[in-house]
């Protein structure tokens, strides 16, 4: 199992820097996700560790070995492209044994390898077949296919999913996880769907213009997020401003207006005094109409708009000159312009300082 | 530094031949050669002597003030017993330099006013018979080396057809007769508009029918509407038509021939070159030579420049839309059916004629008299003849080889190399169709029957002209395949070659089981189109062509056997560019129809 490593990344393409300065680490065996917004430079850093662009500077190390200038077909990476890249002149056959014919495989051993693989994908039958006569789902598992049995170092998926209607997508997931797993691959997944990022990945890169911001969990980038863009680009987010009254260890008591007080913790790694700008971050899921047990903030407010959503009510409160949006329970009705009263836990609350806040553009967070 | 780090990364063992092909077969058949025609003027010359290009406008063969024969004659005449007015049209002749520069300006606006009026005919409106319209427009293309401006000139006789026309049907008591420049001005119109009509008509239809509908939308309509709007979009197409025209009527040979117009730059320099397979090249044929790369290359560049700083970006819609087609008022059908029709019939006319004179006993005066083939069974057992088909064939066959190789190599490299400076070889690779190919006659004179080439088989004069015929064949019709094969690639996902290269796939593989394969049709259809003009070479053929008589390719025949005299020579050649036309007819269907791809017509 190959331990992948990127030590200070760059590429630029013109005066546009893709990939700045990223450093990473893929452990042998793990299913490492690259997760970021479109243009974030994921699918360069991917193509950098396949090879098909070198970076400016910086180096791509497997293991110990330099490959940072090596040529793709020198590399033992597999790849899944986004668009599958199926060679639509041979047959499904054809195109799984083609990395085994490249290195010369005895023809038996071929046969038996891609029908191998053909079952583990769950393609037999359509092994004579030619790409354009396969479904969307058929083609991805032949894509799959093909990279899986060259038995590569790193197998690396450029959001192989994306081309697939939505439930074919969570049953590829699914597959794909239980593959990885059972064959123990190296793997680099990158793909701009959080959800796919948070269910199939041991860890996860989230990546923002060039750079990555922050390499964790999918739990740990969920509840600690390290920095704003995290904070709003992982999950449903909503915030509210306010100026920093009192802050002892982690815990800080944000005014966010008319002297309502928001109790919360501080970020990871970030520094806060009293009467600083700051914002509170919080998952609309969090909200709750039951007073919880642990330590909780109550707020009241107006409600400005409601909408049923089917698994949650969104219900939008005024709270002073800004506003907040909680996911409620659907039971329950819940009228505009009447007051209400919701809570969240004060470990919910996640107290950013407010400074890098208009850089970032997420609609989620309302 | 970052660029050496970038070569090491991308040139592997494929690339580097790949781009090596075409670097020194461009280079040593195209630059060098091209280079000698620029050098050699410049430095003490062929014969020893000097001959600056500056002389060549002391000379008044070249360059001169006053006209040497009226451009009109008018006079009464007695013919069958009438008195008749006799309209002679001759133009001007100020020598060579400024009859092919009056000729090619001329011919130019006129081909691009006519193109550009049926390609707005055809773009724009919807009527009954359009596609015979359309397969019209297409017969002035049809190769008819030649023989096409020996049946124009036979319309212009003062016992021609026009005059026919005017005379017996119309009963006016004139007729009219052209020779020399004037008669090179309508030959060439009739033949090279319809190279502006396919380029424009391609820029209108891909106007999104919005941007006009906008303009109506606000008041434009009528020919407020052609001029604001659709005429300034459509002009990427017109400036790259005419520019091709122009390049065209500089270096045409046939026209000048047919109508004796004998001080044009591209006579001179093919009289000066025929000169040169028995004694000594004239002196000034390099020079002239240089004049028309430069004309030619002017006319190039600065479209190839204009062209893409024309290139509008006309924002896509999602979808496809119908170019705004509407079936034309009473007084448009008219003009449609009564001017536009005829006009079209008329340029048609040498390429009909071609046909009848190949099925005629003899056409000595207004049309062409008695039915037979025997002309066809003449061309077979001709020996001379059919040497000279045989010769073409091999030549063409085998430049096809050179530029399947060529067109692969060429185009994989411009489209997938990522290497700085790749355009320039771009720009080279297309450069073929609008250089002049008696310039490249002149260069490969001038370089390959000295040394270090004496005595090879490049050397004309020790070994016939024949390898050279073939590289200059491959050179000047690789353009054709160049670009079907770079259409190819853009159609082909870069990712299905990363994805063998990540499998482990060298290049050279991935190149033979993937590239190759996916390509296979638009090579086919490219080298068709390459084979076909290669066949139909002129410039090249009739010149160094000639040196050794038995290795002459087919239209160097034609030239001769039109022009030596020979009584039935006419009815032979037409029974050859009949050959000619078969062969191209069965390459537009095979690729339109089979290969299901657009037949490349001339175009920048």
């Amino acid at each position: 199992m190959v331990k992948v490593v990127l030590k200070d990344v760059t590429k630029k393409f013109g005066r546009v820097v893709a990939v700045n300065k990223v450093s990473l680490e893929v452990e042998g065996g793990e299913l490492f996700t690259i997760l970021g917004p479109s243009g974030c430079g994921k699918t360069t850093t991917l193509r950098i560790v396949a090879g098909f662009e070198f970076p400016d500077e910086g180096r791509v190390m497997f293991d110990d070995v330099d490959v940072t200038f090596r040529k793709p077909y020198e590399r033992g990476t597999a790849m899944v492209f986004q668009n599958y890249a199926l060679w639509p002149h041979m047959t499904v056959f054809d195109n799984i044994a083609y990395g085994l014919k490249v290195k010369k495989l005895p023809k038996s051993e071929v046969r038996e390898r891609v029908m191998g693989v053909i079952e583990l994908v769950g393609l037999k039958g359509l092994e004579d077949r030619y790409p354009l006569q396969l479904s969307g789902g058929q083609q991805q598992r032949v894509a799959l296919a093909r990279a899986l049995v060259v038995e590569p170092k790193v197998l690396l998926l450029d959001e192989p999913l994306s081309n697939l209607d939505a439930k074919l997508r969570v049953k590829m997931r699914e597959e794909i996880r239980r593959l990885q797993k059972r064959l123990g691959i190296t793997t680099i997944y990158v793909t701009h769907d959080q959800e796919e990022a948070m269910s199939l990945s041991d860890r996860i890169a989230i990546m923002n213009d060039g750079k990555v911001v922050q390499v964790g969990h999918p739990r740990e980038i969920y509840m600690s997020p390290g920095n704003l863009f995290v904070a709003t680009f992982i999950g449903r987010s909503t915030a509210l401003m306010g100026r920093v009254v009192e802050v002892s260890g982690e815990n800080v008591k944000l005014d966010v207006g008319d002297g309502v007080v928001i109790k919360g913790r501080l970020a990871r790694g970030y520094e806060l005094r009293t009467n600083d700008e700051a914002i509170a971050i919080m998952r609309p899921e969090d909200f709750d109409l039951d007073k919880p047990k642990a330590e909780a903030n109550e707020l009241s407010g107006i409600v400005d708009l409601t909408m049923f959503i089917g698994a949650f009510n969104q219900v939008k409160i005024r709270l002073s000159n800004q506003s907040f949006k909680a996911y409620l329970d659907p039971d329950i009705e819940v009228r505009s312009g009447t007051e209400m009263t919701v809570y969240i836990r004060v470990d919910d609350v996640i107290i950013f300082p407010r400074r890098g806040w208009e850089e970032i553009e997420f609609e989620a967070v309302a | 530094m970052g660029l050496l780090r970038k070569l090491r990364f991308y040139l592997d063992s494929a690339m580097v031949v790949q781009l090596l092909i075409p670097v020194v077969f461009f280079g040593l058949f195209l630059i060098v050669p091209l280079a000698a025609v620029a050098v050699f003027p410049l430095v003490p010359g062929i014969s020893g002597t000097t001959y600056s290009p500056l002389l060549l406008f002391q000379d008044p063969s070249m360059i001169r003030f006053t006209s040497t024969r009226p451009s009109v004659i008018i006079r009464q005449v007695v013919m069958g017993g009438e008195n008749l007015t006799l309209i002679a049209v001759f133009g001007p002749n100020y020598g060579a330099i400024p009859n092919s520069l009056i000729n090619s300006v001329v011919v130019t606006l006129g081909a691009s006013i006519f193109g550009l009026v049926i390609a707005f005919v055809m773009a724009r409106y919807d009527f009954p018979g359009k596609m015979f319209f359309r397969v019209l427009a297409m017969v002035p293309l049809l190769l008819t080396p030649f023989i096409n401006a020996f049946v124009v000139r036979k319309m212009f006789m003062y016992d021609g057809i026009i005059s026919y026309f005017i005379h017996r049907i119309l009963h006016l008591s004139y007729i009219i007769y052209v020779d020399y420049l004037a008669g090179v001005m309508i030959a060439q119109v009739m033949t090279f508009w319809p190279i502006v009509y396919l380029n424009v008509y391609a820029s209108m239809v891909q106007i999104d029918p919005s941007l006009e509908e906008q303009a109506e939308n606000l008041g434009a309509k009528g020919f407020r509407l052609f001029r604001t709007v659709t005429l300034p979009l459509s002009l990427p197409g017109l400036a790259a038509g005419a520019a091709v025209v122009f390049i065209f009527s500089l270096e045409d040979l046939g026209a000048p021939i047919a109508f004796r117009e004998f001080d044009m730059i591209s006579f001179k320099i093919f009289s000066g070159l025929r000169a040169a397979i028995t004694g000594e090249v004239p002196p000034y044929v390099a020079s002239l030579s240089l004049l028309l790369l430069a004309l030619a290359m002017v006319a190039f560049l600065a479209i190839k420049k204009y062209v893409s700083l024309r290139q509008y970006a006309m924002v896509v819609r999602g979808g496809r839309w119908f170019p705004r087609v509407r079936k034309p008022g009473v007084i448009g059908a008219v003009l449609i059916y009564a001017l536009i029709l005829p006009a079209m019939l008329f340029t048609a006319f040498p390429q009909i004629g071609v046909f009848m004179y190949s099925l005629a006993e003899r056409w000595t005066k207004t049309f062409p008299e008695g039915l037979t083939l025997r002309y066809f069974s003449e061309m077979v057992s001709n020996p001379v003849l059919f040497t000279s088909i045989k010769n073409s064939l091999i030549y063409a066959g085998s430049a096809l080889a050179i530029i399947v190789l060529l067109g692969i190599s060429t185009a994989y490299v411009v489209a997938r190399g990522r290497i700085p400076g790749l355009g320039i070889l771009d720009v080279i690779a297309t450069s073929p169709i609008a250089i002049p190919g008696l310039a490249i006659a002149t260069g490969y004179f001038l370089v390959f029957s000295r040394a270090p080439f004496k005595g090879t088989l490049l050397d004309p004069f020790t070994s016939g002209p024949w390898l050279l015929l073939i590289l200059a064949y491959a050179i000047r019709r690789s353009p054709f395949t160049i670009r079907a094969v770079y259409a190819g690639l853009q159609q082909i996902h870069e990712a299905l070659e990363e994805s063998a290269m990540n499998l482990g796939a060298s290049r050279w593989r991935t190149l033979a089981t993937i590239v190759i394969p996916l390509l296979g049709l638009s090579i086919l259809g490219g080298a068709l189109v390459s084979f076909v003009y290669s066949m139909a070479e002129t410039s090249v053929s009739v010149t160094l062509g000639g040196i050794e008589s038995s290795q002459r390719p087919i239209t160097y025949s034609m030239y001769e056997y039109l022009y030596s005299g020979y009584v039935e020579g006419p009815n032979l050649v037409a029974v050859m560019a009949v050959f000619i036309i078969s062969i191209q007819l069965t390459v537009i269907v095979v690729t339109n129809f089979i290969l299901k791809q657009r037949y490349a017509f001339i175009g920048v």
